[in-house]
């Protein structure tokens, strides 16, 4: 079992916070809204974090807060998540599909010039250093875990309770929804700040895991990944952000081997798993059970 | 403002601007046939660059795989620029086939193509990579044979510079623009161009071929994002296999600012970023490469069908 943690535990955590990535694209998904804002926030999110855990003048906070520094920077992520998700989500989700995924983009570019020209964000070199909240890299899964877990809850309650079904309503039809007297509006920004305060915290947690926060970890192919992790797991059900984020994380580790060539191969693996599995790992899996079962009811007499 | 000053930000802006206007093109012509995006377009952006710079240069750096590999000839840089944007326009074949055609036989989800175009990019990036290393190159300085640098004039006692390489961006670009300009209206394979993205079933009843139109579309769409790459490279040199990545997305605000699937939209937001860009003071450059993105927020929140496009219909 060590052997094991020793060399994949790190993999092991890296699934897990790649897959809150990809659940805090499916949150807004869930309202039919694509918005790959997420990794801005997460920059911005794990720049909290990095500051708050070396600059000077946070000095007497670490102190005086010890461990639970880290709370404190995931409370302030996540402030920063809500307030600037609803700042940005209000006048961006007036847009639909293409135009909103797109005025997302934008919104990440502008995070990463803007991240890029603030001497406190350390410009290019970025912050490097960050205190690390456990010995072992393995351990981090006592942060991502949790969260994980709180998302995947907050995910099922507003899949299943009337809470939830606006969500559902809004992304089948968005004009019917509003016409039955969905709240579509807030139903939309609700779910978008979802997504923005998820990735906001994640980035939180992030930055010591990572012991080094720049502008790349908030890149635009980092931002179509976490999207890739959502469609190649399935874009319709709670599990496939992980089942994707499992998928594509370990792939590159199981290709090391392949050293140069692997980036391209991992291409070739995004391309092969649009084509053949469109409608993602679940949506295959549930293919295949409905398949299964329909023969089990033929080979029993029943109706096919 | 001083004249002179204000001369030569117009003058960068309108060069630099027309390029963008060529670039992004080539995803207006895919969006306006197939409706979607095509991510990998600023790869092949990438390609034309290095390919232009392979046959007019015939090697390249100590890196990669093709270290020690030199073409038996080189051409001289417009032969070059030309066969060059060819290869990419084959290169946009490839990607229509790689990562469109078997999402649209399959019936699959159209937000898949962002994924598996974006897959076909980094194919082609890590590709260029492998085989040649991630060094910057640039094009010698002798490209454009004995022709001097730049030109200089003066407007009310100040110097304003013209460089060749901005005059040839300029005239390359709209040479490109009037060429298409004119395949689309006067001929009878952009008629059906047009008709194709008008309504490709219909267009299919009327006997046009729509796959092949499609593949064509992709040709032209490659054979701009090239053409554009290697005048870019030209200029400031390629900065590596993800310097189309920057151009790639900067290309989307373009489209977007002008509105979605217009023509005339591609050219307008390509001069007024370019414009935009050339127009930021000195002491802001810094913030140079997020102007376009400001611009394409800003233009979603006031007309989000971009200046030129068409009213967005909202469908029951």
């Amino acid at each position: 079992m060590s052997f094991f943690l020793d060399n994949y535990g790190f993999l092991l955590v890296t699934v897990v916070q790649q897959a809150l990535l990809g659940l805090s694209i499916y949150f807004p998904l869930m309202a039919g809204q694509l918005s790959l804002a997420s990794i801005g926030f997460y920059s911005l999110g794990g720049y909290v974090a990095a500051i708050m855990g070396t600059h000077p003048y946070f000095a007497p906070w670490r102190e005086a807060l010890g461990f639970c520094i880290y709370p404190v920077q995931w409370f302030f992520a996540l402030v920063l998540g809500v307030v600037l998700g609803v700042a940005v989500g209000y006048p961006a989700l007036r847009l639909r599909g293409i135009y909103l995924a797109l005025a997302t983009v934008a919104f990440v570019q502008v995070v990463n010039v803007a991240v890029l020209n603030m001497p406190i964000a350390g410009g290019a070199v970025g912050i490097f250093g960050i205190p690390q909240a456990f010995e072992s890299r393995v351990d981090y899964i006592w942060f991502f875990g949790p969260l994980f877990l709180i998302a995947m809850l907050l995910v099922r309650r507003v899949g299943t309770v009337g809470a939830g079904l606006p969500f559902f309503a809004v992304r089948e039809d968005e004009l019917a929804a509003g016409a039955m007297g969905v709240p579509t509006t807030r139903t939309k920004i609700t779910a978008f700040v979802l997504g923005c305060a998820l990735a906001a915290v994640t980035g939180a947690m992030s930055a010591p895991f990572l012991n080094t926060w720049n502008a790349r970890q908030g890149t635009f192919d980092a931002s179509v990944t976490c999207l890739a992790y959502v469609l190649i797991g399935g874009s319709r059900s709670m599990w496939g952000p992980l089942f994707g984020a499992a998928l594509l994380v370990s792939l590159p580790e199981l290709l090391r081997p392949l050293k140069d060539s692997r980036m391209i191969l991992n291409g070739v693996v995004l391309v092969a798993a649009c084509v053949y599995l469109p409608r993602g790992i679940m949506g295959g899996l549930g293919g295949a059970l409905a398949v299964l079962r329909a023969r089990a009811a033929k080979s029993q007499g029943g109706p096919a | 403002m001083e004249p002179a000053w204000l001369l030569q930000c117009l003058l960068n802006g309108l060069s630099i601007g027309a390029v963008y206007a060529v670039f992004a093109m080539g995803y207006t012509l895919v969006f306006s046939i197939l409706g979607i995006i095509n991510f990998a377009h600023g790869a092949v952006f990438t390609l034309g660059a290095y390919l232009t710079y392979a046959l007019s240069v015939g090697h390249f750096g100590i890196n990669g795989l093709l270290a020690d590999v030199s073409l038996p000839a080189t051409l001289p840089f417009f032969p070059a620029l030309i066969v060059g944007s060819l290869l990419a326009g084959l290169a946009g074949m490839g990607v229509e086939r790689l990562a469109f055609k078997p999402l649209r036989d399959r019936g699959a989800d159209p937000l898949l193509a962002l994924v598996s175009s974006l897959g076909v990019a980094l194919i082609v990036v890590n590709l260029i990579q492998y085989l040649v290393g991630a060094e910057i190159y640039s094009f010698p300085a002798d490209i454009f044979g004995n022709l001097p640098m730049a030109v200089i004039f003066k407007i009310g006692g100040k110097p304003v510079a013209v460089r060749t390489i901005q005059i040839i961006l300029f005239a390359a670009s709209l040479v490109m623009l009037a060429g298409l300009g004119w395949f689309i209206s006067r001929t009878r394979g952009g008629k059906a161009l047009l008709a194709t993205a008008e309504n490709p079933d219909t267009a299919s009843l009327l006997g046009i071929s729509v796959n092949r139109f499609i593949l064509g579309t992709f040709f032209i769409s490659g054979l701009l994002g090239g053409l554009s790459g290697t005048l870019i490279g030209a200029s400031f040199g390629i900065s590596g296999p993800y310097f189309g990545v920057a151009y790639g997305l900067k290309g989307l605000a373009v489209i977007v600012l002008g509105g979605l699937g217009s023509i005339p939209g591609a050219v307008a937001g390509g001069l007024v970023i370019g414009l935009g860009e050339a127009l930021l003071p000195a002491d802001m450059s810094s913030y140079k490469e997020a102007v376009a993105f400001v611009l394409l927020f800003a233009i979603l929140l006031i007309r989000p069908q971009g200046l030129l496009g068409g009213r967005l219909e909202q469908k029951v």
